[in-house]
């Protein structure tokens, strides 16, 4: 950890200090055909603003969740390989940050992807956990086959017309300090645009964007320190990282944007409308976790990479702070349902203005992190809503979403916290965990209030402005707009308002079943229905027609093979009958071969001859 | 001996084929179908000598070497013949070869 | 020089002779032949150029080349011709590997092990000879030699079944072998050589006309396509899997059908190029199918072996595809992909042979949980199953993206084909997992004793090799690329 804030530090104090190591991971020479010099295949490392940014994250999260871990997992059996995932998953998602080409980048995603695999299902006992992970995996797979796509379209895309002769003989590395590529000659608009259509894609994979986010409220089955530090502060930043290294380092066609912009902005209210009404701490926080990243994803697409970036940033703080107080909270009572618990805050004093902070700060109220990030972002949307009339919508719908937000996350915070006792008698009596989990818990909590206030530390706005300047986008930060942040933070307080009156001071606010918004209710409670739908055409179309092809290779394919047994089979017994025994008939098939010899050889052999004239 | 000659012995020689070849398909008596092979293998042996000799000289004398290494041949094969039909009829009480489809599968 | 081919061969024909006298002490004459064997190996590669260390001067062509005459004959020679180059390399040092793999993991083998253990040093020496073979009879010869101890070790070790799967394997892949041979008499007799040596082979089939070439892959290609196999020539494979033993199936799925793609690459694709060029397509439909077909077959299947081995269907249609290509990167993946292949699918078919043994059965869907139980198992075969579905870090990784990139820029968009396929590969392995090891565990450990030392060894170095491959795939370009073929720096 100590190492990466230090470079991190020294890229702040002077750029480009840290120039990229590399080595040949895999070489083809010179050789006729569609790479005729040859490529290489390098893995190395480079650090620049975009990384050393990125890095602060993954080693303080990472070092403070494992801090965290030694109280949270202390009863657990399978200790080593819990600390073994995690370590390996620290350093492939270090390898990712540094990573100074796709496909290095490509290989470290893949192995963040499993490290994740295996998180989530670290209670591989409980079926639903096996289940979950496989889901992630499978989910984030088809988002990374799209990725790789866009790989081979981007690598042939400049094998030829890239920098330094093409990346062919370069290996795909970022070219360091360079402007985008798009307008290099050799750049056909299209692929470009298709290319960055399956960046998104995996990108939206990673960082569980519509229409591929279902399995990160699943992957909750995970221990809540794995969700803090990889589904919320690392892993499902990737997809964000990788599009704000993709519009830095490849650039984006407008289209590209567009759908971008829609994607993020269309995540972070469907995401936050689903976590309005669930009833799972864990689950909450993970809806609020992909709308989030919808936030982050939305303002990459409007172009401003490094303000995405920027809500990375604190957003890794504060969203770590809430799943490390709801570890707590669930460490003390052993549930994850909100409706069982209440009162808490009498026991966890600090837990529970652990969690009011981030809250607070996810809900962008001022001076919390979250405010100077989410406000960045709102005002740098705003600021490119004159470049197409489409952005509109994406726009209002993301800004619709800070009310949804606070009111969700201050719903669970009443929920847990207010009120005289659990509503659920049978709940143990609620303890603070021990001072390896509060540590964490405090510093997080610092980090959640300051970290916005960041921005206005010289080295760190200086950081800021590189990256943006190495997107080849002028260095002007997006100006916060007074109104603009004026009616965010009332409609964040309203949020809260309302999550007050309904659930304030043990209140619980239950729905008429006879209410009209009983469907509506129904249907994020189902979560779209989207989850059924995927397991249906898993359940009931593929696995189907698998079934369906094993019974064609069966009794087709292999039915025509042991056809063709018993055709030769039954041939043989026939022609066995022939076979008498009577030496008299076996001397008729003599004689008979004769004759058909006689006649081959003295009428049909000339006749040949004669006809076809051969030597 | 003339072009003539030789094609009158070459026709004695096939009608003996024909001898040995309509016995070996009709008789069923093991003595019998031995003696329509022996009628037909001379035919062979025949034709040896008639070639042989035709045009004289030309050949030296393998033509009569082989004929009697034939006819020796010939004695064996009849004599393993015998005794097959001694074997048969102490086995079958028959000599007829239509009873004998032990090979059969 | 050592003629260390010769030695080689040598070593393993002594060796097969030795284990079938050795009786119930077999399987130490098994291992010292193993281990003699590869360190034979490591020989050749220490003189190989590309291996790290070696500082020679490039030598074109094949090494380690020798020529002693056979039969000779006034109008052609038959020639006793061994020699390797990067490509035929790499399958000894597979062979070396399976071969010393599958000794250790079949340590505990009770039923005549001087016939097993002799009968899997025979399939080696066969196919090491395969791989080194220069002279197309001799080629024949050795593939030949393959299938004999194959056919024992399936009809006599294996399953209820057994007889059936192995007259199948047999007569499926002699038929092919037959077609294969009229095809390479023909390739000699057509193109005018005076030799059934490969480089006057290869030299006298450049006048072939085109009709002629086409006429000439398409035998050869039958033949070896049996062997890969592809759909719809491949239903011998799940039966021969699932009845063979595991010692048979290893060998099967690790060296047997990298037999074909060996044999596709030395003695058809750069021997008859039009040939190639002309039935491309074909070739790319059966690739698309058989990888196709492979991939969403595994997802039916209820026995773990005929999941790996359907499976193989697949990942050697990914080979086909990349042999097809025709291009410098896919021959690369072609040979990459099936050094994996062997590796990985060696492994798999241990894994299975070990669930066989703990649990009695390999049925997915009565099987479950069995982590709690076996935990080194379970690692076992999750290392497979990720090293086969293309995990960076393990060897399946750089072999699948290099022949994507290949089919990407070989034939474009069509490479959504194999690449949406992905997704069902990891779909059926992981939901394997998801059924067999996690979860709650099913009726109890009927058998469980822990995993023996030696099946554990065995399936150990294969998964230590997965990593380190995977880690450092230039350890096998570098030497593969040294090959005379399509202007690598061999020619």
């Amino acid at each position: 950890m100590v190492l990466g804030v230090l470079i991190a530090f020294g890229e702040m104090l002077s750029p480009g200090t840290y120039t990229n190591v590399q080595i040949t991971w895999l070489h083809l020479p010179p050789a006729p055909g569609p790479f005729p010099n040859g490529f290489s295949l390098v893995m190395g490392t480079l650090v620049d603003p975009i990384s050393s940014l990125m890095l602060v994250v993954v080693t303080v999260v990472g070092f403070l969740v494992m801090l965290y871990s030694i109280g949270y997992m202390h009863s657990d059996r399978g200790l080593p390989r819990y600390y073994a995932e995690m370590s390996l998953f620290l350093a492939a998602m270090t390898g990712l940050v540094l990573a100074n080409n796709l496909l290095e980048f490509f290989l470290f995603w893949e192995l963040v992807g499993v490290c994740s695999y295996f998180l989530i299902g670290f209670y591989y006992e409980k079926p639903s956990a096996a289940s979950a992970a496989k889901e992630a995996f499978l989910v984030t797979r088809i988002g990374d086959v799209l990725f790789l796509l866009g790989i081979f379209l981007y690598f042939s895309t400049y094998a030829t017309a890239g920098p330094d002769g093409g990346w062919a003989a370069n290996g795909f590395v970022f070219a360091h300090n360079s402007v985008p590529f798009l307008p290099l000659p050799g750049a056909n608009t299209t692929t470009l645009t298709i290319a960055g259509l399956l960046i998104l894609g995996g990108a939206a994979g990673k960082s569980a964007q519509f229409p591929l986010h279902v399995w990160l409220p699943d992957a909750m089955e995970g221990p809540t320190t794995v969700s803090a530090l990889i589904h919320a502060a690392t892993m499902v930043a990737a997809g964000v990282y990788l599009l704000a290294v993709a519009s830095v380092f490849l650039g984006f066609t407008p289209t590209d944007q567009l759908a971008i912009v829609a994607v993020g902005g269309f995540t972070a209210f469907f995401a936050a409308t689903m976590a309005v009404v669930h009833p799972d701490i864990k689950r909450v926080i993970a809806y609020s976790t992909i709308s989030q990243l919808g936030y982050m994803v939305l303002a990459i697409g409007a172009g401003f990479a490094m303000v995405g970036l920027y809500h990375l940033f604190t957003h890794a703080f504060f969203k770590a702070l809430l799943f490390l107080a709801a570890g707590s909270v669930i460490h003390a009572v052993g549930t994850q349902d909100l409706f069982r618990m209440g009162g808490l805050k009498k026991h966890m004093r600090l837990t529970a203005a652990a969690f009011a902070i981030g809250g607070l700060a996810l809900a962008g109220i001022p001076p919390f992190a979250g405010f100077w990030s989410k406000d960045d972002i709102l005002a740098s949307v705003y600021s490119q809503l004159g470049t197409h009339p489409l952005y509109w919508p994406f726009f209002v719908l993301a800004f619709s979403a800070v009310f949804l937000t606070a009111y969700y996350i201050f719903r669970a915070w009443f929920l847990a916290f207010s009120g005289d006792g659990p509503r659920d008698p049978t709940l143990p009596a609620a303890h603070e965990g021990p001072w390896v989990m509060q540590v964490p818990l405090v510093v997080l909590s610092a980090f959640a209030v300051v970290a916005g206030l960041f921005v206005f530390v010289p080295g760190f706005q200086h950081l800021l402005v590189q990256g943006t300047v190495l997107g080849g986008i002028p260095p002007t930060y997006p100006a916060t707009d007074l109104a603009l942040s004026s009616i965010s933070v009332a409609l964040g307080l309203g949020g809260i308002g309302l999550a007050w009156t309904l659930w304030g001071n043990g209140r619980v606010f239950s729905l008429a079943e006879t209410s009209p918004v009983q469907p509506l209710r129904r249907l994020l409670l189902n979560r779209y229905y989207f989850k059924a739908g995927y397991d249906a055409i898993g359940l009931r179309a593929v696995y189907p027609f698998a079934r369906a092809t094993d019974f064609v290779d069966r009794f087709v394919i292999d039915g025509t093979v042991r056809g063709l047994e018993r055709m030769f089979g039954a041939g043989s017994d026939r022609l066995r009958s022939i076979q008498s025994g009577l030496v008299s008939d076996y001397a008729a098939y003599v004689v008979a071969g004769l004759l058909a010899l006689f006649v081959l050889l003295l009428i049909v052999g000339p006749y040949l001859l004669g006809r076809f004239g051969g030597g | 001996m003339t072009e003539l000659a030789l094609t009158g012995f070459l026709g004695l020689s096939a009608a003996l084929v024909g001898i040995g070849i309509f016995g070996i398909l009709t008789r069923r008596n093991f003595i019998l179908l031995l003696i329509s092979v022996e009628i037909a293998m001379n035919a062979a042996i025949l034709n040896f000598v008639y070639f042989a000799a035709f045009p004289s000289g030309t050949h030296g004398l393998s033509g009569q070497a082989i004929t009697v290494v034939l006819i020796g041949f010939a004695a064996t094969e009849v004599a393993v013949g015998l005794a097959i039909v001694l074997a048969l009829n102490r086995l079958k009480g028959t000599i007829n070869v239509a009873r004998a489809t032990e090979l059969k599968l | 020089m050592l003629p260390l081919i010769s030695i080689v061969l040598a070593t393993l024909a002594l060796g097969t002779v030795g284990t079938f006298a050795a009786g119930t002490r077999a399987r130490w004459v098994a291992l010292g032949t193993s281990a003699l064997f590869l360190a034979e190996v490591g020989l050749l590669f220490a003189g190989f150029t590309g291996w790290p260390g070696y500082s020679g001067t490039l030598v074109p062509g094949f090494s380690y080349t020798e020529t002693h005459p056979w039969i000779s004959l006034a109008w052609m020679h038959i020639d006793y011709a061994v020699g390797v180059d990067g490509i035929s390399l790499i399958f000894v040092l597979l062979t070396a590997i399976l071969q010393i793999a599958t000794v250790v993991y079949s340590w505990g083998e009770t039923q005549r092990p001087a016939g097993y253990f002799g009968l899997v040093m025979l399939t080696c020496l066969g196919c090491v000879g395969v791989f080194v073979a220069l002279d197309i009879l001799l080629f024949f010869l050795f593939w030949e030699l393959v299938l004999v101890p194959m056919f024992f070790l399936i009809g006599y070790w294996g399953g209820p079944n057994r007889r059936y799967a192995a007259l199948k394997f047999f007569i499926y892949t002699h038929v092919a072998s037959i077609v294969m041979l009229v095809g390479l008499l023909a390739l000699v007799f057509y193109s005018g050589a005076t030799s059934f040596d490969f480089a006057s082979v290869y030299a006298a089939a450049r006048g072939l006309a085109p009709v002629v070439q086409t006429f000439l892959f398409l035998a050869l290609f039958f033949g070896f396509a049996v062997k890969f196999p592809i759909v719809p020539f491949h239903t011998w494979l799940p039966d021969a899997h699932v009845e063979a033993p595991t010692g048979g199936s290893v060998l099967l799925a690790g060296l047997l059908l990298k037999l074909g793609g060996y044999g596709l690459i030395r003695w058809a694709v750069e021997v008859l190029p039009s040939g190639l060029h002309s039935v491309q397509p074909l070739l790319f439909l059966i690739a698309f199918l058989s990888i196709f077909w492979g991939s969403v077959l595994s997802l039916a299947q209820r026995d773990l072996k005929r999941l790996v081995a359907y499976s193989s269907i697949n990942h050697m249609g990914i080979v086909l595809l990349a042999i097809a290509l025709d291009s410098s990167l896919g021959l690369l993946a072609a040979v990459l992909l099936m050094f994996a292949h062997g590796v990985v699918s060696g492994l798999l078919f241990m894994a299975s042979g070990s669930v066989h043994h703990q649990y009695g059965t390999r049925d997915i869907a009565s099987l479950g949980g069995i982590t709690p139980g076996a935990p080194a198992l379970s690692t076992m075969i999750m290392a497979g199953g990720l090293a086969s579905l293309g995990l960076p870090a393990l060897i399946g990784f750089p072999a699948e993206f290099t022949a994507f990139l290949a089919t990407w820029n070989g034939l474009g968009y069509w490479v959504l084909i194999p690449l949406s396929v992905l997704v069902v590969t990891a779909a059926f392995y992981l939901w394997m997992m998801q059924r067999m090891l996690f979860g709650e565990t099913k009726g109890g450990p009927p058998d469980a004793h822990g995993l023996p030392w030696y099946e554990s060894a065995g399936m150990g170095l294969l998964v230590a090799l997965t990593v380190l491959f995977g880690v450092l795939p230039s350890l096998l370009v570098n030497v593969i690329v040294n090959s005379p073929i399509k202007g690598w720096p061999g020619t």
